[in-house]
């Protein structure tokens, strides 16, 4: 399960750095498939969440889940579990937020999401069968 | 009961309720969300307006291709809750039928009829329309206008507006729009719509091969009305 989790939040922190990078300045992530899906999601107002760039707040969570991964014991098993619930509850409101008010989907934050759902569920199997068990 | 095992339980009931309590958490994130009303900084439907003006060229304020026969120009007030509903009713089909096929290109102008706030609102649609995305502005504006003269045509606003239309340099955006020469532009629009006998927002004009110079149309009831002005103007009315 550490092995998974630690591949997965690797490759987070990758999308999540990537994203941040290029929506950094004027600019947005490449829509691998074309269309403007991107560009109009990283122009849109919910791009940044008090001031600071919503793929930053993912960066952190990948790095924190990461951390998670790579360290034994109860405490990770529950940092791991705690920190995958809340990056899974953002990303379905991020995909709401894209489906239902920007109208447009782009594809690095549905990447994203995708592996932030991996990480919960990871992280849930993680949880549920070694809690409470020696490290 | 082993110590490891009541431990194992406890876990096991903190991180239910961690699961519950982060349901209720996204539920109230979207019930919240979807009540938007508005003049707010959180925007509704930049998706559909990209859409709707995608592969139509731009230039300024004006919407289609240069070397279309028949001007349409739309008088209006970013304020305006009618200019909201032609722009979301009206508009769009004018577009479709006459703008995209190249036989009409529509044009925006200020009339600053509804308070102050217009003014700076109108200079913030010519400053993106610089940079490409004055329709794109303009219509994100209609989408999300809040009630005429309540204040919410903040810098903050107009921003969001900006953003969510592409506008790709925001620094020279927010130079331009505090410029002279755009504030003068839009009450030169103002002037000019007075002088036509407008009275009011929107009012529609238009220019081709069979009128002489710019025609006033008034308000018309609908966009058939306004693609028989177009017809009329090349001359096949």
């Amino acid at each position: 399960m550490r092995a998974i989790a630690t591949f997965v939040a690797s490759f987070g922190v990758g999308v999540a750095i990537y994203i941040a990078i290029a929506d950094s300045g004027d600019g947005s992530p490449v829509c691998l498939a074309g269309g403007n899906g991107c560009e109009t999601v990283a122009n849109s107002s919910y791009s940044h969440l008090l001031g600071v760039d919503v793929a930053i707040f993912g960066i952190v969570g990948y790095l924190l889940l990461l951390a998670a991964a790579l360290l034994r014991g109860d405490t990770a098993r529950m940092a791991g579990f705690g920190v995958s619930l809340a990056g899974f509850g953002f990303s379905v409101y991020l995909t709401y937020i894209e489906l239902f008010k920007i109208e447009a989907v782009c594809q690095w934050c549905v990447l994203s999401a995708v592996l932030m759902t991996v990480l919960f569920g990871v992280n849930a199997v993680r949880m549920v069968g070694y809690a409470g068990r020696p490290a | 009961m082993s110590g490891d095992e009541a431990r194992r339980k406890r876990l096991l009931q903190v991180a239910s309720a961690a699961v519950f309590l982060a349901i209720v958490a996204v539920a109230v994130l979207i019930v919240l969300e979807s009540g938007g009303s508005g003049g707010d900084t959180n925007l509704e439907d930049a998706g559909a307006i990209t859409g709707q003006l995608e592969g139509i060229p731009q230039k300024g304020l004006e919407l289609g291709r240069p070397e279309a026969k028949v001007t349409l120009v739309e008088f209006g007030d970013l304020q305006c809750p009618v200019c909201k509903g032609f722009s979301e009713e009206i508009v769009p089909e004018v577009i479709d039928s006459k703008v995209r096929s190249g036989e009409a290109r529509i044009e925006f102008r200020n009339y600053t009829i509804i308070s102050q706030e217009s003014i700076p609102a109108g200079a913030a649609a010519i400053a993106a329309g610089r940079q490409g995305r004055g329709w794109d502005y303009l219509e994100l504006f209609y989408r999300n206008q809040g009630v005429e003269a309540s204040g919410y045509v903040t810098d903050e606003f107009m921003t969001a507006i900006a953003r969510g239309a592409g506008v790709p340099d925001i620094a020279r955006w927010n130079r331009d729009r505090k410029s002279a020469a755009i504030l003068g532009e839009v009450e030169a629009q103002t002037a000019e719509a007075e002088k036509l006998g407008l009275t009011g927002t929107p009012s529609f004009a238009v220019e081709g091969p069979a009128t002489s110079g710019l025609e006033t149309l008034g308000t018309p009831s609908s966009a058939g009305a306004i693609e028989e002005a177009i017809e009329a103007a090349q001359g096949r009315g």
